[in-house]
């Protein structure tokens, strides 16, 4: 599943963030890694979602979330 | 001397702990052949002095950026002594990223846990001694917005030149460190996937990462709706404008006193004196302007300064760069240019202090070139005047129509022709951004800065404005008074033939001329022009006390003037240099000669363009 296709509220795992090497570093030095654990707090249309993860509330514009597979938990 | 260097991500606080430990003897630059600003400065302890370099505030150390790359080649160079790495403790685990990717470099470090003042408030505990006995290095738990901590700091940071230590412990990278250009996605997961399982085997026990469920705080549910938080964002930013205004006025009503009651007594004592004339009137008429141009300069600087940052503080400003990332952004701005640009509709001085929010040097230059095509509130005074002698009422609301419509495609020329090289094509990528959990406001801290700041615009602007002033003064004084013996008179009806080229007479081409030197003065140099009641001289720089007599100009203006020309005069001098305080702050605030000159050449040039066009347009049509 994508993450911009989680709803609010939702827990996911980062399943895969793709292969992009320069969006890589920097996902991951914001503290996005595969595997990490994150919320979903706010998806709205046009909008950046807002997740919150490694303990911080984070802003990931909605392209690069149609690019990170994640896993939810039921 | 002994040089150390503040190494930490953005929102660590590393720029307040720069500015505490340095308050005014520093000094800032840019990066060389970068377009990153330098920050260094030094402090003293215990009588012996120290350097202290801000490294740019980076998320990693892995050559991504200029900034990033400029920060490991420092460390790298060894030319700091002492590196201060400063990480978040109310979001250890995340911060201690950057610890993961300094580790290997082997340089002699301290670790400050910042911001502990938030970690204590969300129950988070830490326990420092575990943390610094893994690391290998001193752990000092602080708070960055607290005068009273650096004792403490500046006391640890001599200890440590003495007899340095270096991290203990660090991840196994098998790339190593170095060769990062060629490493593929796979080697880049899983150096990331080491560097963060080192970061929870340190912390483990040391910290406790609580998984709970996030709830956004009441404000922030309002904050950060699409629609209504836009609404919200736009009304906080205005009120805080209007703020920044209340703090402002009475230094400024205080400083137009200045020319108000010293210029006649000084002019009367001098030429009591027999000194020249020339002297008479830079002393009396210039210099008292030039005093009060600077004192409202400083107090803009001091209001925005306040107001802003007390909106960073309390983390209001990411969730207005959240909301307007979306339209910024396709300009190469980032989103916390909204505060910014709004704020240029009240004055462009206080927009371009206003865009110290910025991440770096590069968006700050672009969004000060942006702020500048929002007229201010001069503007706004002055178009209505001016078009009221020529166009009835629903004309005049046509042209400001006209304005802001026109807004919106001199922004978009800037970030065509600046925002290459300003804000790198390679480099826009879409949002990812933190936003900071609300605190309470240190307003001490912010006082202080703000201060700092003011008064250092102060006596930097006393310098700027007085050069561009004498230079002002020299083209427009007269010895007789009248205008037609000064040298802009002169010079203006020499070169007529071109100046009506762009549309404008020599009388409408000098007051735009004026305008780049101050909006206010524009009416006052067209009744000195037109009517001529009054020196040129007296109408710039007293053209708020002298008072243009609208009904005569009216009359006068409209007789000498076709109604294409005024037409383009207008947009030539909304669209122009907003002004000299203006231009100075930007050349203070981007400390770049060169590109503040570039911004204005292209706002004279285009100024001029848009007249030319307007007038020949409108010919066809009036």
């Amino acid at each position: 599943m994508r993450l911009s296709d989680v709803s609010v509220d939702q827990m996911a795992t980062i399943r895969t963030l793709g292969s992009d090497t320069h969006f890589l570093s920097r996902i991951t030095s914001i503290g996005l890694t595969e595997g990490t654990r994150i919320q979903v707090v706010r998806n709205d249309k046009k909008m950046p979602l807002l997740i919150y993860a490694r303990e911080t509330l984070l802003a990931l514009n909605r392209k690069d979330c149609e690019r990170i597979e994640v896993e939810v938990k039921v | 001397m002994s040089t150390i260097a503040l190494l930490g991500q953005p929102n660590s606080g590393k720029s307040t702990v720069f500015n505490q430990l340095t308050g005014a003897r520093q000094h800032v630059g840019n990066w060389p052949g970068k377009t990153v600003e330098k920050k260094d400065g030094s402090f003293s302890y215990n009588g012996t002095k120290y350097n202290l370099v801000d490294l740019p505030g980076s998320y990693a150390l892995s050559g991504n950026s200029d900034e990033e790359i400029i920060t490991e080649d420092f460390i790298k160079s060894g030319k700091a002594d002492l590196v201060c790495i400063l990480v978040d403790a109310s979001q250890l685990e995340r911060s201690m990223y950057m610890v993961s990717e300094f580790a290997s470099m082997g340089k002699p470090a301290i670790l400050i846990l910042n911001m502990m003042d938030v970690a204590e408030k969300q129950n988070k505990t830490i326990d420092a001694d575990l943390l610094s006995s893994r690391l290998g290095i001193p752990v000092l738990p602080f708070t960055a917005a607290e005068g009273k901590e650096y004792g403490k700091l500046k006391e640890l940071i001599v200890k440590e030149l003495s007899a340095p230590h270096t991290l203990s412990s660090a991840p196994y990278l098998a790339s190593g460190n170095g060769a990062k250009d060629k490493v593929s996605a796979d080697q880049l997961k899983a150096e990331s996937e080491t560097k963060f399982q080192w970061v929870s085997e340190i912390l483990d026990g040391v910290t406790k990462t609580k998984d709970e469920k996030y709830s956004l705080s009441k404000f922030d549910r309002i904050a950060i709706r699409p629609v209504l938080g836009k609404v919200v964002t736009i009304g906080i930013i205005l009120l805080a404008f209007m703020v920044a205004m209340i703090i402002c006025i009475p230094f400024m009503s205080i400083g137009s006193m200045i020319p108000q009651y010293t210029s006649g007594p000084i002019a009367d004592a001098l030429t009591g004196w027999n000194v020249h004339p020339w002297l008479v009137s830079i002393f009396s008429l210039m210099l008292p302007n030039v005093v009060y141009f600077s004192l409202s300069m400083a107090a803009f600087v001091l209001g925005v300064n306040l107001v802003f940052g007390f909106l960073e503080e309390v983390g209001f400003l990411a969730r207005a760069a959240y909301q307007f990332d979306g339209v910024l952004s396709k300009i190469g701005l980032q989103g916390k240019a909204v505060a910014p640009l709004l704020m240029g509709f009240g004055c462009t001085i206080g927009g371009s202090c206003g865009t110290r929010v910025m991440d770096n040097w590069g968006q700050k230059m672009l969004a000060m070139a942006a702020v500048w095509a929002i007229p201010c509130a001069s503007i706004w005074a002055i178009v209505p005047v001016i078009s009221g002698m020529f166009f009835p009422a629903w004309g005049t609301l046509l042209i400001c129509i006209g304005i802001l419509l026109y807004i919106f495609v001199m922004i978009f020329l800037v970030s065509k022709i600046f925002g290459k090289k300003l804000a790198p094509i390679e480099n826009r990528t879409g949002m990812i951004m933190e936003l900071p959990p609300y605190h309470k406001a240190h307003w001490k801290h912010i006082w202080k800065e703000s201060f700092f700041k003011s008064s250092d615009i102060f006596f930097r602007a006393l310098r700027t404005v007085t050069l561009i002033s004498l230079l002002f003064w020299a083209l427009s004084y007269s010895g007789s008074g009248k205008v037609e013996d000064s040298i802009l008179y002169k010079a203006g009806t020499a070169i007529e033939p071109v100046t009506k080229f762009f549309g404008m007479g020599w009388r409408t081409f000098m007051a735009f001329l004026s305008s780049a030197f101050a909006k206010e003065a524009v009416l006052g140099v067209l009744n000195s022009v037109f009517v001529g009641d009054n020196s040129l001289l007296n109408a710039t720089f007293n053209a708020k006390t002298s008072g243009a007599d609208a009904g005569t100009l009216s009359t006068v203006m409209s007789n000498a003037v076709s109604s294409a020309e005024a037409l383009a005069f207008m947009f030539a001098v909304t669209f122009n240099i907003p002004c000299v305080m203006a231009l100075s702050t930007t050349y203070r605030e981007s400390h770049s000669l060169k590109w503040t000159a570039r911004v204005a050449i292209f706002y004279f040039g285009s100024a001029l363009l848009l007249s030319c066009i307007v007038y020949h347009v409108a010919d066809l049509f009036m």
